[in-house]
């Protein structure tokens, strides 16, 4: 009976030591079994109540449970005193906020334009620069803007003297690429452009524009929209939708207004394309005959188009950007969002 | 531009589509139709009619054709009949002389006689009122009116006010009028004005004249701007009795010529700018006169006067079917081509033998042009026309099928990706400022020419130079004084980031990349030469690249430089000490001691160094500024993606300090050069870990300490080979007699 009582003692005992999590609780184990009034302690005591033979045996298992036990409660003592259990008690609270690393931030415009040349270059066009001091000639004239016509009104302009200014379009590099290069041709002209127009939250006297142009034998308006779709689709990532309504620009014809479908509202109607559906980004064309005979090309040889996009707008679009004067501010409290 | 829905419908018998769906239908096939907006029984159309449509748009009528082929619908001529009285003459009213005849191609005038001027008809006013006139008399009402209706401005005078009818015989004609005296015969003459002339307008502004305005004139003195406003004196009021019409085709320069003199724009000036065609004057002057007939119980006077030497007649234009079809990029049918422009009142052209025995198979066609379309001069103008009408939304995206080279890749913008991502890399911020500067950075800065641009020698200005000023590019029309000027460096808008950021960061690094601009400043004999051949000195646009950080941060900013250089492939550059001349220094921008140029074999590409205190009390900035400013197209030039790996020995390297005492003026780089060329190959690079000068110190030096590194790539070098190495260091260092190594 006494061995019973031992055996299971001891396995009732290993499992609560086992389960024990901390020091205090194996203490506790420790004094309820072993100490002085302790359940084995009191077995051994009561040993010399029994009969020699039975007195033997049962005093040997209970000083063997007694030596094992101890052993066990030391193992778990030392266990419970290891960093690794150190670290799963120690209190930490992951909720307080992260510390802010310094790194460097690009201008939200030069990371618009280097996605617009990404896509574009994907698609076989090469990227190209122009001056921002022109001359009249190629940013007017050589572009079927005559003089003394009120289509210039179309361009405020910033004057220099001695025919320069400060080019209010990347349209004039259309006509310096063409007289150096022959067709058949793919480019995007980005840069800072110029209009002598009164700033507010959503119109700068300086921009950034990207000009495009393909001329090959046989280019079409249907080429166009391929493109051009494709180039919206990618750039919002999302599948905007894009029409083109007729529009007026002496170095094209036909001339195109680009549109696309509002990327806040999906087309909708929402306080950003005011409730049109319909956001205006770009505009565009076949190039005008005249565009290809002043830049030394006989127009019957060549068809193309060419468009030109405002890199604010798109910025603005794309992350929500309800200032254009932001754009140019330097505030760092804007750009480091970027 | 507004137009009134209701004035539209008034052409059509069937009715228009509503006003929303009729907006939308221009909109997509016209132009934009900005607003629709309700007035009282009306609705108005704000319709942005892009210039070349002004010729013909600019007018009710030019709509009502517009919206004829978009819908189908069938346009009505608005009603002209005139009863012209037998018994006067308008020829013994009035003649017409005109200067010069290109400043008016054509001069159509009519007598009215009998008016009874008052109010307009209700109906007339709400038109004029919802395209935002005022109803004045019925007169001046229907000269409006049948510019709105048709596009052509009219303008009506009282002919008893004219030049050398006096009073007493105004008394007698009114009352005489079918016989109109001999002698009263007046002569309008359409001249420039004359130096000095006056004329105060109908609402009571003076304007000086000169010869470079067209007027129109009595025999004495002008009495209308042409094409843009009517003189006081010669108004239309209730007690005129006979009226002259005048509908006229300007010169569209001229008018924009004096408009722009005058700084007077009106709805006529607005429309000869752009351009009419002669034939309309005298569909509006007959429909003017119709409308008097009606509504003031005029006569009208037997016969028009026009001065029409050279008529306009409808042009040819060769159509080339396939070319339609092949820059739309849509199958559209000869059967919708031909549809589309005969809506649009193209006529087409039965083919002539000739034309079809030369042309063969190819699929041509002549359309003829009405004169009102003067936009319309070449084969693409029609096909835009064709277009437009059969609607883009309808051309289906195709992909260009031709063989696609591969894109020529950009190097300048290959680098500049590089460079700005460097700076990214290093902690920078990048800003995009404005092109501009103002008077006080043209002040506080002084323009220092060497600081900013290459090639031109560190070098007083001397008398012969230009004057400052000259060297930044100034606007000829400015937004604002702060916008002056086209900037000539990027550092004053750096700065002033500075200041503005500096309330909300502690610390600032940006940069930069961006054109500055400037009139080439030209030495000596060539400047002479050059200035008398050119009446201003050449401009010049370069793109830099500067950064600005806070802090006592040279050698970081040093460090930076380093760093970029080397990315950039390129290892033989140097900072040359750049010494800022005497007289310099009361205007420099850099603190003196501490500017550097940086030099790639030998070639200044930029320049490092800290901002001059004075400029910063300038720009209220409380920290000390380094800046780096760098000739970026210099740089992009040089730089090269060759970079070759160098192995990492398999041997361990041994690193032996070395403090060296030497007088303050010796430069590191002169100690590092001895270290190197002593040490040999084995030494693989040299730190410098400590600038020690104190009191323990003695006078006039100080303490430069270096960790030196050697290391074999063939072995492992044993003590002994290191100490000999070292030991030859310190002899060569200590050759130099002020120069101590402490052991």
């Amino acid at each position: 009976m006494e061995e019973i009582d031992i055996k299971s003692l001891k396995i009732q005992l290993q499992k609560e030591i086992e389960n024990s999590g901390d020091l205090k609780e194996l203490n506790d184990i420790f004094n309820r079994y072993l100490g002085k009034k302790g359940e084995l302690t009191l077995i051994l005591r009561s040993l010399k109540d029994l009969p020699e033979k039975e007195r033997r045996e049962t005093g040997k298992s209970a000083n063997q449970a007694k030596q094992e036990i101890e052993k066990a409660i030391d193992e778990k003592r030392q266990q419970l005193q290891t960093t690794n259990h150190k670290l799963q008690t120690d209190w930490f609270d992951i909720t307080a906020p992260g510390e802010k690393p310094v790194v460097g931030h690009l201008h939200p415009l030069t990371q618009s334009k280097r996605k617009v040349e990404e896509i574009f270059q994907t698609m076989g066009f090469s990227v190209v620069e122009g001056p921002e001091m022109e001359n009249e000639w190629y940013n007017f004239d050589a572009l079927n803007i005559p003089k003394d016509h009120p289509a210039r009104d179309l361009w405020d302009t910033f004057y220099l003297g001695n025919g320069l200014l400060l080019r209010t379009h990347t349209s004039p590099s259309q006509v310096r690429f063409m007289e150096k290069n022959n067709p058949p041709l793919r480019i995007i002209v980005p840069g800072t452009c110029y209009r002598h127009e009164a700033t507010d939250a959503s119109h700068e006297s300086q921009l950034y524009q990207v000009e495009g142009l393909m001329v090959d034998k046989e280019v079409s308006a249907a080429n166009f929209k391929a493109i051009l779709g494709e180039f919206f689709r990618k750039f919002f990532n999302k599948n905007v939708k894009f029409r083109i309504r007729p529009d007026f620009f002496p170095f094209t014809e036909p001339s195109f207004d680009i549109s696309i479908s509002c990327i806040v509202c999906n087309g909708k109607g929402c306080s950003v394309c005011k409730e049109g559906g319909w956001l205006e980004v770009a505009g565009a064309g076949m190039v005008h005959p005249n565009v290809f005979k002043n830049a030394g090309l006989n127009p019957k040889d060549w068809q193309g188009w060419a468009f030109g996009i405002g890199l604010e707008r798109l910025t603005m679009l794309k992350y929500k950007i309800n200032d254009i004067r932001l754009f140019r501010s330097g505030d760092l409290r804007f750009l480091q969002q970027f | 531009m507004n137009f009134s829905y209701n004035w539209l419908q008034s052409f059509f018998k069937q009715k228009l589509p509503t006003p929303e769906k009729l907006a939308e239908l221009l909109t997509m096939h016209f132009a934009e139709v900005e607003e629709v907006k309700k007035h009282s029984k009306d609705f108005i159309l704000d319709i942005d009619v892009r210039p070349n449509r002004a010729s013909d748009c600019f007018s009710h009528i030019g709509i009502a054709k517009e919206i004829s082929a978009i819908t189908g619908l069938n346009y009505r001529d608005p009603i002209s009949i005139i009863k012209e009285d037998k018994n006067i003459k308008a020829r013994n009213y009035i003649s017409i002389e005109v200067q010069h005849k290109f400043t008016c191609s054509r001069y159509t005038a009519r007598v009215v006689c009998d008016v009874k001027v008052g109010s307009s008809p209700k109906w007339l006013q709400e038109r004029l009122e919802a395209c935002g006139l005022r109803p004045i008399n019925n007169i001046v009402d229907i000269t409006n009116y049948a510019m709105l209706e048709i596009g052509q401005p009219l303008h009506a005078f009282d002919f008893e006010k004219i030049g050398s009818v006096n009073p007493s015989q105004r008394e007698r004609s009114s009352l005489l009028h079918f016989i109109p005296l001999r002698g009263t015969h007046e002569r309008i003459i359409v001249r420039f004005a004359k130096e000095g002339e006056q004329i105060i307008t109908l609402d009571e502004q003076k304007f000086n004249l000169n010869e470079d305005i067209l007027v129109i004139a009595d025999s004495k003195k002008p009495i209308a701007i042409a094409g843009i406003k009517g003189g006081k004196g010669l108004e239309i009021d209730e007690k005129t009795k006979i009226v002259i019409l005048e509908s006229a085709n300007f010169n569209p320069q001229t008018i924009r010529q004096s408009s722009k003199k005058l700084k007077l724009k009106t709805d006529a000036s607005l429309r000869f700018e752009h351009g009419i065609d002669q034939n309309l004057t005298e569909i509006a002057i007959n429909r003017a006169a119709y409308l008097i007939q009606e509504i003031a119980k005029g006569k009208t006077a037997k016969g028009l006067i026009d001065f029409y030497p050279v008529k306009i007649l409808p042009k040819t234009i060769k159509l080339n079917l396939n070319y339609v079809r092949s820059l739309l990029g849509v199958k559209i049918s000869d059967k919708e081509i031909k549809g589309i422009l005969g809506r649009l009142g193209f006529k087409i052209k039965v083919k002539s033998e000739k034309l079809k025995a030369k042309t063969k198979n190819s699929k041509m066609l002549e359309a003829e042009i009405p004169t009102r379309r003067l936009d319309v001069s070449i084969q693409e103008d029609l096909i835009e026309e064709i277009g437009r009408i059969y609607g883009y939304e309808k051309i289906k995206p195709i992909f260009p099928a031709t063989y696609l080279a591969p894109p020529k890749r950009n190097l300048d913008i290959f680098w500049e990706d590089v460079v700005k991502n460097i700076f990214k890399e290093l902690r920078f911020s990048e800003v995009y400022n404005y092109s501009f500067f103002g008077d006080n950075e043209k002040k506080i800065f002084g323009y220092q020419v060497p600081f900013l641009r290459e090639g031109t020698k560190v070098k007083m200005r001397t008398q012969s130079s230009l004057p400052k000023e000259q060297e930044l590019i100034e606007l000829e029309n400015p937004l604002n004084q702060e916008q002056k000027y086209l900037r000539a460096s990027l550092i004053p808008n750096l700065l002033k980031n500075i200041e503005k950021n500096l309330r909300s960061a502690p610390q600032i690094k940006i940069f930069e990349m961006g054109k500055v601009f400037a009139n080439q400043v030209l030495q000596g004999r060539m400047q002479v030469k050059k200035r008398a051949q050119f009446s201003s000195p050449p401009k010049k646009e370069e793109k830099l690249l500067t950064g600005v950080m806070t802090g006592d941060a040279f050698y970081e900013a040093k460090g930076i430089i380093d760093l970029l250089l080397n990315k950039l492939g390129i290892s033989n550059f140097f900072y040359d000490e750049y010494r800022t001349a005497a007289q310099e220094e009361q205007i420099s921008w850099w603190h003196p001691k501490k500017a550097a140029e940086i030099k790639i074999n030998g070639e200044r590409i930029g320049f490092l160094g800290e901002i001059s205190p004075r400029i910063l009390e300038e720009f209220k900035i409380k920290t000390k500024v380094i800046y780096f400013d760098i000739f970026f197209e210099k740089l992009s030039k040089i730089a090269s993606e060759e970079h070759e790996y160098r192995p990492i020995s398999a041997y361990p390297a041994a690193v032996r300090d070395i403090a060296v005492l030497v007088p303050r003026d010796v430069r590191v780089e002169e100690i590092l050069n001895k270290i190197e060329i002593a040490g040999g190959p084995l030494v693989r690079d040299t730190d410098l870990f400590d600038i020690y000068e104190g009191e323990e110190l003695p006078e006039g030096k100080k303490n430069l300490a270096f960790h030196i590194i050697f290391q074999s790539e063939e072995k492992t070098l044993s003590s002994k080979e290191i100490d000999e190495l070292q030991n030859k260091i310190i002899a060569v260092l200590e050759q130099e007699s002020e120069w101590q190594v402490r052991k």
